[in-house]
């Protein structure tokens, strides 16, 4: 017996005036999965997430997770429900300390909801959380203004404060971009380790050899629509992939 | 002289503060300028009086009423107007002189105008201050000002709701990805900086009479402490509200009376020259655009 899907994307299509941003596209997300979605700039990648997070409202098509249709929710019941996710800009508490940024998200109604209404030592869990992301104790980095960390360092804290929400699908968008090579060699493992705990993960990259290590799945979108569907290394042998990405020979 | 001077500015300051903080936390919060902030003073106070007068309800009653009654219409004027023209600045402030004019004008028009609408002073007393006679109310005024600052502080910082309303206020896309309900946080802000407006109503109202015109002096009180102090900011309030203060006093009584209102607003005039998003104001942009 074939598995229920986690999450199902059916024809999510979004017009924006006459711009078509996502036509028509389809997939689906079991338990434990990392999806990459790849495809050159103005692809549609981080549209399609908007519109399964609810930051966007589609024009057509339907977003079912757990076997409910969520489809132009609002972004804040998404999350409730968990779906969690980051952004490709990250926006701190700047004037916070990074542990004190966790508290937010630690008091949010999915945390309060799964505690049993009861937070627990919060600050105490944030600084485990920032420990589990890479925020080395004995620096006391987790301590300073989010707004003197280096970028490594903020997307590891949007990173923790995903995690934090204990979503069951967490979408990251664009976490390897402005990193070193050192720097993503580090979030790497973290990403594994939550696989390996069986967190279902979708990914938008540009990084990706990096993404290919740790996706079990890839789709391409090309101009709004899905041209690729599969294990990574056979996903970049499509010709249709090869020609989104390095151009028409012609 | 100097020390009366002194007394009465620090007491002009916190009017200022009262008058002042429930516009700016909803601006700090949702980014609502609610310039029906003046009208929602106004009307707290004739809201208290008829049911003090009218209605025969005791003192602490009809204002507690009012306070709830005003927070009620906040929430309303977001839910039913404001929350359709959300983030269209000009938009939101149209709505909300619209509906400020409304409510002033509706008590002209209803002949709420003379110098029998008044509220009573808490405790009729006085005590002396050094060698400053100063009357009880004024010193109510400065007590209430401090606790509600202290409560407002311990809200924001100790309360699943206050911290709800940080995050909106810092970055509302990143508090929808906590899976906080905007609209909520802003109805909530817009509600509660009514409510803010109707208890400075209900401790300053009774130093005079309640007119309409007052409900415009409170709202162009309320947006030159916070233009000065920078929008949003709480600390700015209170700096901006001393500033003044002492500026108006100082004024009134070295200078002449007629000169105050002339030095608020070259304050704010200096002010939006150096520094156009205030002392303490977080519009960064605003800078870097000029």
């Amino acid at each position: 017996m074939s598995e229920t899907p986690l999450l199902e994307v059916k024809g999510l299509t979004k017009s924006f005036g006459g711009v078509q941003a996502v036509n028509g596209i389809s997939f689906t997300l079991n338990k434990g999965d990392l999806l990459g979605i790849i495809g050159p700039n103005g692809s549609g990648k981080t549209t399609t997430v908007n519109l399964i997070s609810g930051f966007v409202k589609a024009t057509s098509g339907r977003v079912i997770f757990k076997g409910r249709d969520i489809t132009n929710m609002p972004p804040y019941k998404i999350v409730r429900l968990g779906i969690a996710r980051t952004f490709q800009m990250v926006k701190p508490f700047y004037q916070l300390p990074a542990f004190k940024n966790m508290i937010i998200p630690l008091y949010s109604p999915r945390v309060k909801a799964l505690a049993g209404g009861k937070y627990g030592d919060r600050d105490a869990v944030a600084l485990d959380l920032l420990e589990e992301v890479g925020f080395e104790r004995d620096n006391q980095v987790a301590y300073k203004a989010a707004s003197v960390l280096p970028q490594g360092y903020l997307k590891r804290l949007e990173l923790a404060k995903a995690i934090s929400l204990q979503p069951d699908i967490m979408i990251l968008d664009e976490l390897f971009s402005g990193l070193s090579l050192a720097e993503v060699a580090s979030i790497v493992p973290i990403i594994e380790k939550l696989l390996l705990e069986g967190k279902t993960i979708i990914m938008i990259e540009h990084r990706l050899k990096e993404l290919f290590r740790i996706a079990s799945r890839v789709i391409v979108l090309n101009f709004g629509e899905k041209i690729a569907d599969g294990v990574a290394k056979e996903v970049m042998e499509s010709d249709e992939v090869k020609k989104a990405y390095l151009g028409s020979e012609e | 002289m100097l020390l009366g001077t002194i007394v009465y500015a620090i007491i002009n300051s916190v009017i200022l503060i009262m008058m002042s903080i429930g516009f700016n936390l909803t601006f700090g919060i949702s980014g609502i300028s609610n310039f029906a902030y003046g009208a929602l003073y106004i009307f707290s106070a004739f809201s208290t009086y008829m049911l003090l007068q009218m209605v025969g309800l005791p003192y602490p009653v009809a204002a507690l009423v009012s306070i709830v009654l005003t927070a009620a219409i906040g929430a309303l004027m977001y839910r039913f107007i404001l929350m359709r023209v959300r983030g269209q600045v000009l938009s939101e402030v149209i709505a909300t002189f619209g509906i400020g004019l409304a409510i002033l004008e509706f008590f002209r028009y209803l002949g709420f105008v003379g110098v029998e609408y008044a509220l009573p002073v808490f405790i009729d007393d006085s005590f002396m201050i050094g060698e400053v006679y100063v009357d009880a109310q004024r010193l109510i005024i400065v007590a209430s000002s401090v606790v509600l600052v202290g409560l407002l502080w311990l809200f924001v910082h100790y309360t699943s709701v206050g911290l709800a309303f940080r995050g909106i206020a810092q970055d509302e896309r990143t508090a929808l990805t906590f899976g906080m309900d905007s609209d909520w946080i802003a109805t909530l802000s817009v509600s509660l900086g009514a409510a803010l407006a109707a208890i400075a109503a209900t401790v300053i109202i009774p130093l005079g009479t309640i007119s309409v015109s007052q409900g415009y002096d409170v709202l162009i009180n309320a947006l030159a402490v916070s233009i000065i102090g920078g929008l949003g900011s709480t600390g700015g309030v209170i700096v901006a509200s001393l500033v003044v203060g002492f500026a108006q006093r100082f004024t009134d009584t070295y200078i002449g009376s007629h000169w105050t209102m002339i030095v608020s607003l070259a304050a704010i005039l200096l002010v939006l020259v150096i520094k156009p998003s205030g002392l303490y104001g977080k519009q960064k942009e605003l800078e870097e655009r000029i």
